[in-house]
């Protein structure tokens, strides 16, 4: 009996609470934000404990993403790229350096440019580029992720590339498992303009394959969004109750408009299903 | 429901400011940068809306003020948390 009572006092608006339902006093949102950021911090620190039961797991194949690159060029009337070999091979290399040295960017921490990996493997270019995504599911929403940004669609719908490797890597990046994909544009230097001579024709090394992923669990992105759903969810319904009820019953109480956090929340949860998983650079 | 007739332009400027917020994610979905930045301005509009409204309404209390931001604060948290997993 003293657990319903609880709960009425929680969601329904009456006397013990002040004519407002106690989840929405200022004292109980200031709570739910606090816990909510105290989860953050829990799931964001978790697997660096060595507890491995966050992070993404994909099935990602390189020939679909390239698959999917050349669908979105011949959309526009441009050739496809060819699948070069040895720029796979480098776009593996650029991963597998990222995972082993725990950085994410274009440029590695010693300030390296991404151009260092197609020289290392022999690929001679005129022009190249490179494009980045990690925590995708599936090659689908990478490829719209990269055309929804005007510099990785420039990329992908250049002339100047004839072609390109792609190379899918998974792994810890900063303690939590991911999927990472590496995707090279080239054009090979074959013009005749002289180009000043190589002092000593480079070694290909061999690069360590990466350390294989234990089943993951949890993706840390889909329970964030789960938990923020049912909170605006809950603070929503809790909100459309107490508002008709207050109308109803002619209550009059200092305090925001119940319309206006509705409208503010209904944002919230438009703006959460919105955001994808996943990141590109 | 009669408040919301009588102050009909104000809830215009709110949900306008809200539908900007959803487009600018919706069109902006490859730069997180812009997408916090967004989410702070509608924030901040949020809580300035509810201060204009309340004092021309003449009702305007420091708690209300306070419920304003708490609630605009929980939802801040809610998006940034999801951002910065993106």
């Amino acid at each position: 009996m003293k657990f319903i009572h609880r709960i009425v006092h929680l969601l329904i608006p009456r006397e013990s609470n002040n004519q407002k339902a106690k989840l929405l006093h200022s004292s109980s949102l200031t709570l739910i934000t606090l816990a909510f950021v105290l989860y953050q911090l829990a799931i964001t620190f978790i697997p660096r404990l060595g507890a491995r039961v966050l992070g993404y797991a994909a099935n990602i194949s390189p020939t679909e993403v390239i698959s999917l690159t050349n669908q979105e060029r011949t959309a526009v009337g441009l050739l496809p790229l060819e699948e070069n070999a040895t720029l796979s091979q480098a776009a593996q290399a650029k991963g597998v350096d990222m995972l082993n040295r725990g950085y994410w960017a274009h440029v590695d921490p010693d300030g390296t440019q991404p151009w260092k990996f197609f020289t290392d493997f022999g690929y001679k270019y005129r022009y190249a580029g490179e494009n980045l995504a990690r925590d995708f599911s599936n090659p689908t929403s990478a490829v719209e992720a990269w055309m929804n940004s005007p510099s990785h669609k420039e990329n992908i719908l250049s002339e100047k590339y004839k072609e390109i490797g792609v190379a899918v890597v998974e792994g810890s990046l900063a303690g939590v498992d991911t999927t990472i994909i590496v995707q090279f544009f080239g054009t090979k230097y074959v013009d005749t303009i002289p180009i000043a001579p190589v002092a000593k024709a480079q070694e290909i090394k061999p690069f360590p394959t990466p350390v294989p992923v234990p089943a993951v669990l949890v993706s840390p992105f889909n329970i964030t969004r789960n938990a923020s759903l049912g909170i605006a969810g809950v603070l929503l319904a809790v909100l459309v109750i107490d508002g008709v009820l207050v109308s109803r019953r002619r209550i009059s109480r200092i305090g925001g408009r119940t319309f206006a956090h509705v409208a503010f929340l209904g944002m919230i949860i438009v703006i959460v299903l919105l955001l994808k998983a996943g990141q590109i650079i | 429901m009669r408040s919301i007739s009588k102050h009909l332009p104000h809830y215009f400027v709110l949900f306008g400011t809200f539908l900007a917020g959803i487009l600018a994610f919706s069109l902006f979905s490859y730069d997180r940068i812009f997408q916090m930045i967004v989410a702070v301005a509608v924030a901040a509009s949020y809580v300035a809306w509810g201060i204009v409204h309340h004092a021309i309404h003449r009702d305007l209390y420091f708690s209300v003020v306070v419920e304003y931001l708490a609630v605009a604060t929980l939802g801040l948290t809610l998006v940034f948390s999801l951002i910065l997993r993106t």
